[in-house]
């Protein structure tokens, strides 16, 4: 894995992350940062008929239109009305969008307070997270971008 | 690879096709002492930069012939089939070795020491006739400054020297002698250099991903401009402003189009070389010409083509253009003549290959389309020679061999249609017995922005594209009881007397879910024509046609498969760009051959002695006419005011492209004075051009029964039985053509007669 992968595994020394918080039903999810582009409040995305269970639909992004994959329906939430959302993602394969139902602040946490993922997670999102972080009153679960790219969820999908 | 070999590769590969151009104007000038310094400087800029770079083979083989170019050059030695055919290989040698470069950064280690033998060998000026020539190694004279580890050591091969004296003699009556005087014998070959210099000051190379990454931009600025428009349109001060926002953006988006276009010359360039090596190859003679090569054409489309256009010339080599002796017997030159022609049409660009060979025997394509299954024998009667033509594009037919036996060209044009298909173009093809083919290419300008019918189905508007529609059927809730029928499940609507399979959009989109009965809603069906299957699309709703961006969906959705792209509406909205082929094939619609004669083999019993011909029923000053349907393109319906005139003829301007509009019901008289008036124009094909025909309306279609004149047995032309009503034929060939300046003939009225 790379370089990014490695640090959440060994943290070598205590660094300061900085991690975008978003919440899902009563769960804390985070996202680094450093792989967002752009937050973009209340989107409505265009759903796509025949499309896999957890693509969003499309949305217009600068001149491009972006496909996003909802964090609902991809963790098998009942989809939800109205705006949404959406962080604008970098991966290897490009950029895409990932549909949340609220984002909230940035929190710089301590790479020290990381801890793998627990081995009774079960297969499905131990594939999607890369950890959690102890935070004073509650978890905060890390979303891996990386992981997120529809173009490889489309191949685990299929497979 | 450093930027610096990148450079020096791209370059000389271009220098390289620039001398193959040359090469094949030389067999017929061989005298332009420019030609030869132009091919000259190609091969010396390859050798100097490549000293410089250090590929060893590349220098030695550019070397020895820039040494038999320099004789050539300075008049020592004549141009002759076999120099040309040398130097030819000379170029491949040179092309071979750069792709090699290109592919693995070095130059590899094949052997040129034969060719650089066969540039030393065409230095002797008394060289023996090529048929009974001494061997090479015997003859050739070391050239001096030849490196010594590049010796010939093999004598050029006897196999070769037939296919040089194949040679076709250079040919006098292509061109005419008048270029040799004005060249002066010696080397003149600066002149030509400073217009080199300046074309170089005054271009740039562009990557492409920059352009495409401009086009969206300027995608996503029309959009922009789309919301401003609207916003502003209560503020007043705002106005003038938007409006030159407005025109600003259209310009640049314009601009941006522009710079992706390229001139057909970039492949057309190409074949002079092909026809020379096909017809070699083949024993044809064939003279090459071509018109109109600097077209215009999206980059990527020039790409689409490329492959369809050789396959098309390939055929008309091997299939079209018959044997010198087949076509001195035939009592045509010997000399076949191939044309490419480029030209634009609207907002398409025509592509046309023509030869004037053997054409294609209508009859033998009906016996082998019978006898491969793909038509029974009572339909093929009923078709007409264009329809039975175009059966040569369907898959099972032209994959047969033999048909190459039969006549006519066959191999593989299923291929160029859906290849051609594939970019929203058209493949139409023309042929007479004994005189030729012309199988004409229709490309849209640009796949960037393609014009789309915008239609609604489960609360969201998808994009058709306009290239596969050919026409849209209201059926109102009442009637779809009756209208749409049903045969276990399979929906069908019966289209003038035909049945047409129906593919309901929602169905198919969300298969499972309880949809609105037929009865309970408006259905449109757009009758969809896509790769040769032939069905409707029932949507729920209509939108206004739009020109649409097209973006790319990411690989995750395009393997649903039914989606071509998504783009941006005007109001800001998405819509996904649906693609008719795939969809066909997902609900399963048959090729429509096949369907034909599955359909026909349960039905065909009553056989009809005159087939009938499907007319456009129109109404002028109160009187019906008819409109052949198959030569109908278009129904316009505009403002009166965009009728301009010539002398005293209306005409239309469509993009520059003038319609002469015949209007002798007066309609256009009787509004004249109204500017807000609208009138009805019918396009339609006449020969090779178009012309409008002015109605006050259309009432109908249907077919027409020929009628006979009492006590005669022969049809009479110019009138049809339509619903038991004689009706004027409106003869489109005798509408005049366009001649600005001209006195009309006011008396010479077609639509008169045919209203009487």
């Amino acid at each position: 894995m790379n370089a990014r992968e490695a640090s959440f595994h060994r943290p070598e020394k205590a660094a300061a992350v900085e991690i975008c918080c978003v919440r899902l039903e009563r769960t804390l999810f985070g996202v680094p940062i450093t792989h967002i582009l752009e937050i973009v409040g209340s989107v409505r995305p265009q759903p796509v008929p025949l499309a896999p269970g957890f693509v969003g639909g499309l949305v217009h992004y600068r001149g491009d239109v972006l496909t996003t994959v909802s964090l609902r329906q991809l963790l098998g939430l009942p989809p939800r009305q109205g705006p949404q959302d959406l962080l604008v993602l970098e991966s290897a394969g490009g950029c895409f969008g990932l549909l949340v139902d609220s984002v909230g602040e940035v929190l710089t946490v301590s790479s020290a307070a990381r801890e793998p993922n627990p081995s009774t997670l079960d297969e499905r999102s131990r594939a999607l997270f890369a950890g959690a972080y102890k935070l004073q009153d509650s978890l905060l679960v890390m979303l891996d971008p990386e992981r997120l790219d529809p173009m490889r969820l489309g191949a685990t999908h299929a497979a | 690879m450093d930027e610096l070999t990148r450079e020096f590769l791209i370059e000389s590969l271009e220098g390289l096709d620039r001398m193959e151009r040359c090469l094949t104007d030389l067999e017929e000038r061989p005298r332009d002492i420019e030609l030869l310094a132009e091919i000259f400087r190609s091969v010396h800029t390859i050798k100097g930069t490549t000293g410089f770079l250090g590929f060893k083979r590349l220098e030695k083989l550019a070397h020895a012939g820039e040494n038999l170019l320099g004789l050539l050059r300075d008049g020592k030695l004549a141009v002759d089939g076999p120099v040309v055919t040398g130097l030819l290989q000379l170029l491949d040698g040179l092309r071979s070795i750069l792709r090699t470069i290109e592919a693995q950064g070095d130059e590899g280690d094949g052997q040129d020491a034969e060719l650089i033998a066969r540039m030393a060998e065409l230095q002797v000026p008394a060289r023996a006739p090529a048929n009974q020539r001494v061997p090479a190694g015997a003859a050739a004279p070391q050239p001096r400054d030849l490196p010594a580890g590049s010796q010939p050591q093999t004598p050029a091969p006897a196999a070769r020297v037939p296919e040089v004296a194949d040679a076709p003699p250079p040919q006098p009556a292509a061109d005419p002698p008048a270029a040799a005087p004005q060249n002066p014998p010696k080397g003149e070959a600066p002149s030509a250099r400073p217009r080199a210099v300046s074309a170089a000051e005054s271009s740039l190379r562009v990557d492409v991903t920059l352009l495409n990454r401009m086009m969206n931009l300027v995608g996503e600025l029309v959009l922009t401009r789309n919301q401003v428009l609207q916003a502003t349109a209560a503020s007043p001060n705002l106005t003038m402003l938007s409006r030159r926002l407005d025109m600003v953006t259209a310009d640049l988006r314009e601009a941006v189009m522009k710079a992706r276009m390229q001139p057909v010359s970039n492949i057309f360039s190409k074949m002079p070389r092909m026809v020379r090596d096909l017809a070699q190859s083949l024993g044809r003679r064939v003279r090459l010409q071509m018109e109109g090569q600097d077209t215009e054409l999206d980059k990527s489309l020039l790409e689409a083509i490329k492959d369809p256009l050789i396959h098309a010339v390939r055929n008309a080599m091997d299939h079209g253009i018959e044997l010198p002796e087949a076509r001195q017997a035939a009592g045509k030159c010997p000399e076949g003549t191939l044309r490419l022609r480029a030209a634009h049409e609207g907002s398409h660009v025509i592509i046309e290959v023509g030869d004037d060979g053997a054409g294609i025997s209508v009859e033998k394509v009906r016996q082998k389309a019978i006898e491969r299954g793909l038509i029974t024998a009572a339909r093929a009667a009923s078709l007409s020679e264009r329809e039975l033509l175009q059966l040569i594009f369907v898959p099972g037919f032209s994959t047969a061999a033999a048909i190459t036996n039969v006549s006519g060209r066959g191999v593989g044009m299923d291929v160029v249609r859906t290849n051609v298909e594939r970019i929203g173009g058209k493949v139409e093809i023309d042929s007479r017995m004994g005189q030729g083919t012309t199988l004409r290419l229709r490309i849209p300008l640009t796949l960037a922005i393609i014009p789309a019918l915008i239609v609604r189905s489960v609360s969201q508007s998808f994009a058709l594209p306009q290239g596969a529609l050919s026409e849209l059927v209201h059926i109102f809730p009442s009637q779809a009881a009756t209208a749409i029928e049903w045969i276990e499940g399979a929906p069908l609507y019966r289209l003038r007397g035909r049945l047409l399979p129906l593919v309901f959009l929602d169905r198919l989109l969300i298969p499972g879910a309880q949809h609105k009965p037929v009865t309970e809603r408006d259905n449109f069906i757009a009758v969809l024509d896509a790769d040769g299957r032939r069905f409707g699309l029932v949507v729920d709703g209509l939108a206004d046609p739009e020109e649409i961006v097209v973006k790319p969906l990411s690989a995750a959705l395009k393997d649903i498969g039914i989606y071509s792209g998504a783009t941006v509406l005007g109001n800001a909205d998405l819509a996904l760009i649906l693609d008719p082929g795939a969809i066909a094939i997902k609900a399963r619609v048959g090729m429509s051959a096949e369907e034909e004669s599955a359909r026909e083999a349960a039905a065909e019993q009553d056989a009809e002695a005159a087939k009938p011909v499907e007319y456009l029923l129109v109404e002028a000053a109160g009187r019906q006419a008819a409109v052949p349907l198959e030569d109908v393109l278009r129904i316009e319906q505009l403002p009166v005011s965009r009728l301009e005139y010539v002398g005293y003829r209306p005409v239309l301007n469509f993009d520059g492209q003038l319609l002469p509009v015949e209007d002798a019901g007066g309609v256009l008289d009787a509004v004249l004075h109204d500017p807000a008036a609208r009138v009805v124009v019918v396009v339609c094909r006449a020969g090779h051009r178009q012309v409008g025909i002015a109605v006050s309306h259309v009432l109908d279609v249907a077919a027409g029964c020929a009628v006979s004149e009492a006590g005669s047995r022969q049809p009479t032309g110019g009138v049809t039985l339509l619903g038991n009503r004689v009706t004027g034929i409106v003869d489109l060939a005798r509408v005049p053509p366009l001649t600005v300046g001209e006195a009309l003939p006011a008396a010479w009225e077609p639509m008169a007669e045919a209203l009487q």
